[in-house]
């Protein structure tokens, strides 16, 4: 079956980044922009959701409709409140500045996991924190209002790019490796117990030392990932790919444009599948086959 | 993270002719504050003998006196940043994280002077100073909604430009006298006042503008474009007596005469100067924040007093 993209907005300065569908609308990430964007699929209309975002990239919706994001460029998670201000959470680990959030999801009980990588971009500021020796995922308890804590959740990842969960969040699955920053790109499942603390992880996919790995990934109502990857400069090229919970690619397609960056299903009963990519665009595909999965 | 201060030295360069007059070649370094994190907005306040300074990412004012070393002033501090002395010798701050400017009354209690423009939140107020009329004038950019540490607890911004603010001297009018910086952070008076002086930490310029008597600015231009790899920005600013302009910038603080030309460079090996301030009973100490430490030196020439 041909997936067949259409661009829906954009293209915008740099790459577009995070995207999340909030029940009516997809808000997807101008990241060099320092916006976030809202396509209307009913209006077919693109308006701003926020300025200012300091290089946001992932984007989640909490079950209260709030937004969290990303901030690469300030090294930490924000949160966006419904009144129009945005708090910022916590940046520490066990003490320590931690290094650049590219990606975010919200589990059911509110936890919000996070890649929390190095980036090529420096972040903003004196540059009066060193990174982490590690780059890992992260976790993100709330304890009260505006009270976070996290905590380390993986430790024998190289820079993680993108997570996701499983239907049953038993399992987080992990695209880890930036090929630009040189690492190998690889994506892993590790099983997770009650109190989100991970086990050893199994690797799902390999990628070749020149080849551009996962950024992005989604879920499919059937459990599959929905994920991009690729570029035309090196290896396999820009493609989405489905991916089983156990790691074969049982479907790739040719993705709308290089690089592409994250995706995620909207429309009416989660139908289409949106992507975002190197050339500044918000693409969409209707009719895959496949529907997004719905979380309670 | 920081410069050891074991190895905190003071060391010129880059000298034109001349160049004796502002500093000697190896002058003394005193280290007189410790275990901050982000030191910056220091204040040297001649009628009580002290030094007031902050702590950006610490949270907190501090002041210190020669005898009895420092003390916390104020903490948390909405991550307060540049202060100054009004003319009733009251310390004001440019608050930073909670992105307002406010006053320490006489009681100790705090005033704030300004949280909005135009019915929006501020940016974030990073360095101010007062002219000898009253009026306060600070500059706002937007970095306290991002920098990594450095961000108070609404991160969102909302006025459209990096502004240069001037409250009028009976405190009911702010207006802004300057929007042409990308970062506005440093700034400081010629000692006539018929120059204002700005700096820009993005752009990594100076730029200057006549004062007219109504309070407006006019004739903006630049003054001094800094290049080179060493770590450090624009950010500090100060005018000595002669009309000299003393400036942070890459590897240490930079003094240019009244054209622009630069006379030397204050390296500061081994820390990262955030700001400074002439003080003591001559004008002639420089008390500098780093990253980590506040020290003290010698120069050779009176720097503008703060009040």
């Amino acid at each position: 079956m041909t997936w067949n993209f259409e661009r829906v907005a954009g293209p915008c300065k740099g790459r577009t980044g995070g995207l999340a569908w909030d029940g009516k609308t997809m808000l997807f990430s101008a990241v060099a922009e320092e916006r976030i964007l809202r396509y209307d699929p009913s209006s077919g209309e693109t308006s701003v959701f926020r300025r200012w975002t300091g290089r946001m990239n992932g984007i989640a919706i909490a079950k209260d409709g709030t937004v969290f994001g990303a901030q690469e460029g300030g090294r930490r998670v924000i949160h966006f409140l419904a009144d129009g201000s945005t708090e910022p959470t916590e940046e520490l680990l066990d003490g320590a500045h931690h290094n650049q959030p590219v990606d975010l999801t919200i589990d059911s009980k509110g936890r919000v996991w996070i890649a929390d990588a190095y980036n090529m971009q420096p972040p903003y500021g004196p540059p009066a924190y060193p990174f982490l020796p590690h780059a890992s995922v992260l976790r993100m308890d709330s304890y009260g209002p505006k009270l976070w804590r996290l905590s380390r959740v993986t430790h024998d990842t190289a820079g993680p790019r993108a997570v996701l969960l499983s239907p049953d969040e038993k399992a987080l699955y992990v695209a880890d490796g930036d090929v630009e920053r040189g690492d190998v790109c690889q994506l892993f499942a590790y099983p997770l117990d009650e109190h989100g603390v991970a086990g050893h992880r199994k690797t799902l996919l390999n990628f070749s030392a020149n080849e551009r790995g996962i950024e992005g990934m989604c879920l499919a109502s059937d459990g599959n990932i929905i994920a991009c990857m690729g570029w035309n400069r090196s290896g396999c090229a820009p493609s989405i790919v489905v991916v089983t919970p156990g790691g074969t690619i049982v479907e790739t397609h040719p993705a709308p444009a290089d690089v592409p960056m994250r995706c995620a299903f909207g429309d009416a009963d989660l139908g289409s599948l949106y992507v975002t990519a190197g050339d500044g665009a918000l693409y969409r595909a209707k009719g895959i086959g496949r529907k997004g999965l719905k979380r309670s | 993270m920081h410069g050891s201060l074991e190895t905190i030295a003071v060391e010129v360069d880059l000298c034109a002719p001349g160049w004796e007059r502002i500093i000697d070649p190896s002058p003394p370094v005193d280290i007189i504050a410790r275990d901050i994190i982000f030191g910056e907005g220091p204040t040297w306040d001649a009628r009580n003998e002290q030094l007031w300074f902050v702590d950006i990412i610490g949270d907190t004012i501090w002041k210190w006196k020669p005898d009895t070393g420092q003390e916390i002033v104020l903490r948390p501090s909405v991550k307060g940043n540049g202060t100054c002395l009004d003319l009733q010798n009251r310390l004001v701050v440019a608050g930073w994280g909670g992105r307002t400017v406010y006053r320490m009354e006489k009681d100790g209690s705090w005033t704030t002077l300004a949280d909005k423009w135009q019915g929006r939140k501020l940016n974030s107020p990073n360095d101010i100073v007062v002219k000898s009329d009253g009026s306060i004038w600070f500059t706002d950019p937007p970095g306290g909604m991002y920098n990594v540490g450095m961000v108070g607890p609404d991160i969102q911004r909302y006025i459209e430009t990096q502004p240069v603010f001037r409250i009028s001297p009976d405190g009911k009018d702010m207006t802004a006298a300057a929007e042409d910086n990308t970062y506005p952070n440093g700034l400081c008076f010629s000692p006539d006042e018929k120059i204002l002086y700005v700096n820009d930490s993005r752009e990594r310029v100076i730029r200057a503008y006549d004062v007219k008597p109504d309070g407006t600015l006019s004739k903006s231009r630049l003054f001094f474009k800094y290049e080179g790899p060493e770590r450090g920005v624009p950010d500090g600013m100060k005018c000595d007596t002669a009309g000299n302009v003393w400036c942070t910038g890459p590897g240490g603080i930079w003094v240019h005469d009244p054209s622009g030309k630069t006379i030397v460079r204050i390296k500061t090996e081994g820390h990262h100067p955030t700001n400074f301030a002439f003080g003591d009973d001559d004008w002639k100490s420089l008390y500098i924040t780093n990253i980590g430490s506040v020290v003290r030196t010698r120069v050779n020439i009176a720097g503008v007093p703060s009040r």
